[in-house]
């Protein structure tokens, strides 16, 4: 998150300082993230300036409980890692159920060659994964996302806003770099995917 | 632990007669892999070790592939180089598969870590609120006249209830009676026989669930959808 602050134009003649703690309550009253346009739409003032404002306010929580997320193309406001113990005691919360390692890999496939068919995850992975697909497909994490047009036109699998959220993930090109190929290359087939979008205006921050 | 072999060709371990194979110090088709495969079977009918079953498997699989080779006539002409490239080709296509699958698991366990960060941060749950109020549009004038006309309603209709005609103890009594007549219990739909209306039912479905619940009574079921049995709980 870098951006100078020279950066909110000169035509949003407003009150700062106001705006800021206005994008702050919205943060607090969404349950989910909340994107850059929806932003724009209730503050009333250019993407630039929300970015900045954002910006601003995630330098403000430094060394508080809460922090701003930029995830599935949106912001989120959130506790700190570090106070999960808290946060869990009092939500009378277990720990978290982690991924299996083989729903991880499959998962890692899905998500730097989709759309993928099934046939394509195990020639990777060499090991039948219809049962592991299903667990991730029940999880919203993984979707159909139509047939290739191919001998009996298999289905392809790509990845959910459910996952970028799961993982934390700004976006799709916000994976983790893939060794060995070219990670652009990996994501090559790609088509954008709609969630993929909005998040663009997300990177200047 | 490599798996040991025990047959009159050979005894040692499993990997060291692939390597052997392999170097061409042992003909391979002197030895019989199906009795080494059938003894290791046999060996895992009491315990399997999956880490060891897998060795074993590509180990076999290996000697039977070699095995195979040497079987298959060779053709008269002298082989070109192409039988020697013929493996190597596989290999480099395994090492590709194998690097390939490498990198994934890489990224696996960069996003297990990821996995693990989002696992303990928190924020509200999307959507519903269970505290939320709804009551949009709505005026605390509103609450309050809508009160006032309930109040006036229930003053008007001062309501008259109806003697209950069927009574739990009693349906009770009558259940512990007739399962007295009868030591081997009676099929669940029997004691609704002489139940006619709806309130009869209800009431004696609830004097029986009162009764196993009190442990007077018990349910049995020797199968799912077979009819359920009733009798007296031994005292």
């Amino acid at each position: 998150m870098t951006i100078p602050n020279g950066l909110v134009p000169h035509g949003d003649d407003l009150n700062l300082d106001e705006l800021k703690r206005a994008a702050e309550s919205i943060l607090l009253v969404s349950g989910g993230p909340v994107t850059v346009d929806q932003l724009v739409e209730a503050l009333g003032v250019a993407p630039q300036t929300v970015h900045a404002l954002l910006w601003e306010l995630q330098q403000d929580y430094a060394g508080r409980g809460i922090q701003i997320q930029v995830v599935a193309g949106g912001f989120h406001l959130c506790t700190r890692p570090e106070l999960a113990s808290y946060v869990q005691r009092f939500l009378r919360l277990d720990h978290r159920e982690p991924l299996s390692q083989a729903a991880l890999e499959t998962l890692a496939i899905v998500a730097y060659r989709q759309p993928i068919t099934r046939a394509e995850i195990e020639a990777v992975r060499g090991v039948r994964s219809d049962h592991i697909i299903e667990r991730l497909l029940e999880r919203h994490l993984i979707r159909d996302v139509g047939r290739k047009q191919a001998l009996g036109r298999p289905i392809l699998y790509a990845t959910t806003e459910g996952f970028l959220r799961y993982f934390g993930l700004k976006d799709l090109a916000d994976l983790p770099v893939l060794e060995g190929t070219d990670p652009r290359g990996a994501l090559g087939g790609m088509t954008p995917t709609p969630h993929a979008s909005p998040a663009e205006g997300s990177e200047a921050v | 632990m490599p798996y040991i072999v025990k047959i009159p060709q050979f005894e040692g371990p499993l990997d060291e007669l692939l390597t052997l194979a392999q170097q061409g110090s042992v003909d391979l088709r002197e030895i019989p892999l199906a009795r080494i495969a059938e003894a290791y079977l046999a060996g895992t009918e009491h315990h399997v070790d999956l880490e060891e079953a897998t060795e074993v498997l590509w180990m076999l699989a290996a000697m039977i592939e070699m095995k195979s080779r040497l079987l298959v006539p060779k053709p008269d002409i002298p082989a070109e180089p192409l039988p020697l490239e013929e493996p190597s080709d596989l290999e480099a296509r395994l090492e590709e598969k194998l690097q390939e699958y490498r990198a994934f698991k890489e990224v696996a366990s960069a996003l297990r870590a990821l996995e693990d960060y989002q696992h303990r941060i928190f924020a509200r749950p999307p959507g519903d609120d269970p505290n939320a109020v709804f009551l949009e549009g709505v005026t605390l004038d509103d609450l309050f006249r809508a009160f006032q006309q309930v109040l006036e309603r229930a003053r008007e209709e001062v309501g008259e209830i109806t003697a209950e005609e069927v009574k739990v103890a009693e349906r009770m009594e009558a259940i512990l009676t007739q399962l007295a007549q009868h030591p081997q219990g009676v099929v669940f739909a029997d004691l609704f026989a002489a139940a006619a209306t709806k309130l009869q039912v209800i009431v004696t479905f609830l004097a029986l669930l009162e009764l196993i619940k009190n442990r007077r009574v018990r349910a049995q079921q020797p199968q799912t959808f077979a009819p359920i049995r009733v009798a007296l709980a031994a005292p």
